[in-house]
Formats: structure tokens, sequence, C-alpha cells
């Protein structure tokens, strides 16, 4: 195990982490802060913040920096929608982000059930905004549709690193069907915020994190996030190397320069991070991070 | 004065094996309170600065600074 600079520290207090823990197995929910082993857990659950993983916690497919666990998913579970809306409404949430495994066993690559989701928020919490992290749906595009009708406030869709690495980090994912959600996203339901994110520490070059921002940003995409890869046991994609926290300052005012509308560019930012501040930065037309 | 109790470490992640106890923040016969960091651990992704629930004083190191623990290990005694 490589040594950890001193920027990867994190406080961690196992009472506000039991309370939340019991709140979502109590409605037999999951999060992705669990399932993917998220650094930020001890904080976010002591602030009572969570992000949900709705169609269960095993997913269809298997890329190698990822710590949710591959398989063959259950079906989904029609109570699911309403124990969110409830969970999200105990916790007393302004902003919830909903993220799903990959279902490719599904028709719609879990769409309906998305859609379900985002209602039901709308309906028990009704002044609580919506973030949807999708997967890429399998390209298709009526299911992105089905998710966009549900008019959550943020579709993100992570291209998650560099397209050369695609092939041996993430091979049953595709670089342009990514770029094509969001693209696609913008042109349907362009009211609706889009959202990506990558990692960095993988082995990437500075002029393919370039070529990757214009690729992102020529899609209409609003926010961005960039976050450094953790390798979560050693049977994952092994780390190339720790990114300073100086330069994923550089990489944010680049990006900001270029037109990104809100960048978290940080070593320990995840998808959710700072995600109800990056919605209302964008609805006041403010340029922040 | 309250009994003994055993200072475990929790589960800090979905399938965290073994994790290796970096530092302790507080010496034997040394007061806390809820919120202060303990000691911290050092595992596959992140140290974690692992905070006490509860006030009370840190009776004795079991493990020591480097040794290689698992969740359920004993690390040390306190008493609240």
């Amino acid at each position: 195990m490589a040594k950890k600079p001193a920027w990867l520290k994190v406080p961690y207090n196992a009472k506000a982490v039991a309370e939340v823990e019991g709140l979502l197995a109590g409605k037999g929910l999951h999060s992705v802060c669990q399932e993917a082993a998220c650094p930020n857990l001890g904080e976010c659950f002591g602030k009572q913040t969570a992000t949900f993983m709705v169609l269960g916690s095993v997913c269809s497919r298997n890329c190698r920096f990822c710590n949710v666990s591959p398989g063959r998913p259950q079906p989904p579970d029609p109570e699911e929608p309403q124990a969110l809306a409830q969970a999200v409404q105990a916790l007393g949430l302004k902003h919830v982000v909903i993220t799903q495994v990959t279902r490719d066993d599904l028709p719609d690559g879990g769409a309906a059930h998305l859609a379900a989701c985002i209602a039901a928020v709308g309906q028990v919490c009704p002044t609580v905004t919506v973030e949807v992290l999708i997967s890429d749906l399998g390209g298709k595009e009526d299911a992105l549709a089905q998710v966009l009708a549900a008019k959550p406030q943020v579709l993100n869709h992570n291209v998650e690193m560099v397209p050369r690495l695609y092939p041996s980090l993430r091979p049953q994912g595709n670089y342009q069907r990514s770029l094509e959600v969001l693209r696609r996203s913008k042109a349907l339901a362009p009211e609706i915020l889009t959202k990506t994110g990558f990692m960095v520490g993988l082995g990437e070059t500075d002029a393919e994190i370039d070529a990757l921002l214009e690729a992102i940003l020529a899609t209409g995409c609003d926010i961005l996030t960039v976050s450094q890869y953790l390798q979560p046991s050693p049977d994952h994609a092994p780390l190339d190397r720790y990114v300073p926290p100086e330069d994923f300052d550089r990489l944010k005012d680049h990006a900001l320069a270029m037109g990104f509308r809100f960048v978290a560019a940080k070593p320990l930012v995840r998808s959710s991070y700072q995600a109800a501040e990056a919605l209302e930065a964008c609805r006041q037309g403010k340029k922040l991070c | 004065m309250e009994k003994m109790k055993a200072l475990t470490l929790p589960v800090l992640s979905e399938g965290m094996g073994e994790v290796v106890l970096c530092a302790w923040a507080v010496e034997a016969g040394q007061g806390f309170a809820p919120g202060d960091v303990l000691y911290e651990v050092e595992a596959d992704k992140v140290v974690h600065q692992v905070e006490a629930t509860e006030a009370g004083e840190l009776v004795d190191q079991v493990a020591a600074e480097g040794d290689a623990v698992r969740v359920g290990d004993v690390l040390g005694h306190w008493r609240g």
C-alpha cells in the first residue's frame, strides 16, 4: 500500500455513521457511500446526508476501479421509490442525489424505476431538489427521455476517465456513448442541468485531460467534478499517482475559464460533493467552486 | 467510576480488510470529549481519523503504532 499523503485524512464518527446506516437498513435502502467505500462517508453521514443507490447493490458491469459488487442483480424493488422518499424526508434533506447500479439486464436500463424514484421524492418532499447520477442506460435514447421526463434538476453521468483507459478499466463502457448521454440530455431537456465527473491519478496525461475537458464542454455540460482515484483494494486497478491539491486548483481554474458553470476539483471530491451548492450556483448564474 | 470498556476498531468502509494503526492521538490517562480524534488508521483509500463518540479517559493502549489491525480488534481500553 502506497503511503497516503497528508491531504488524504478524513474524520470518522462511528455514532453518526451508525445512525444513518440504521435508517437506510431499516428501509431496505442502499447508499453508494457504503457500497463504493467512499472516503467521505464518515463526514457526510456525520452531516446526516447520503447518496442513495437504487436498483440494488449489485452491478451488471465490472469496472476495475469501482468497489460496487459485480454480478447478477435482483429484480427492481417496487417499494423502493416510496422508501427512498421517506428516507429523504426523515433525513431532512434539501437536495438529494440518487444514483444507480448499471442494469444492462433490464430493457430500459432501470429508467422507469429511476423516474418512479424522482416522482416519489417529488410527491413526499415537494421542495427537495433531485439530482440523478445515471448509467449510460445502454445508450438508449427513449430510456434517457423517460428519466428526463420525470424532471430532475440535475442529470449526472460520469465519463470517469480519459478515453485511452476505457478498454482496460471500463471495458463494458463506451466513451462516445457516455458523451452522447450528456449531449442528448441537453438536447432533449435544455432546462435540466447536466453534470459529469472524472478521476485523475490513473495514468492520464495533461494533454489527455485537456482533450477530455474540450469533449465534455462540447456536449453543453454545466457542472464538472474532478477527483483523485483511490484504489479500493489490491484487487482493483493500481494507482498511478497522488495528484497534489494545487494541481486540482489549477485544473479547476482552467475548466472554469473554458466555460464550465461550476467545478468541484479536489482530491476527495466525489460526484455528489457540493451537489446542492453546484445547483444553487448554476441557478444564480454564478461561476463558482 | 464506570467500568473499563474495550476500544475496538469499527467498520470504516465496506469490505475493509487489514488496516494499519498509524498514530494514537491520546495517551493513556488522558481524557477526551465527543468529537476528539482518538487514533488514525491507514486503510486502502485514506487515513481515517476516528473520533470519540462519548466523553471518557483512555486507560491503556493495547495496539501500538504501526500494528496491522482488523475490524473488532481491541486497540485499547477506556472508561466514561
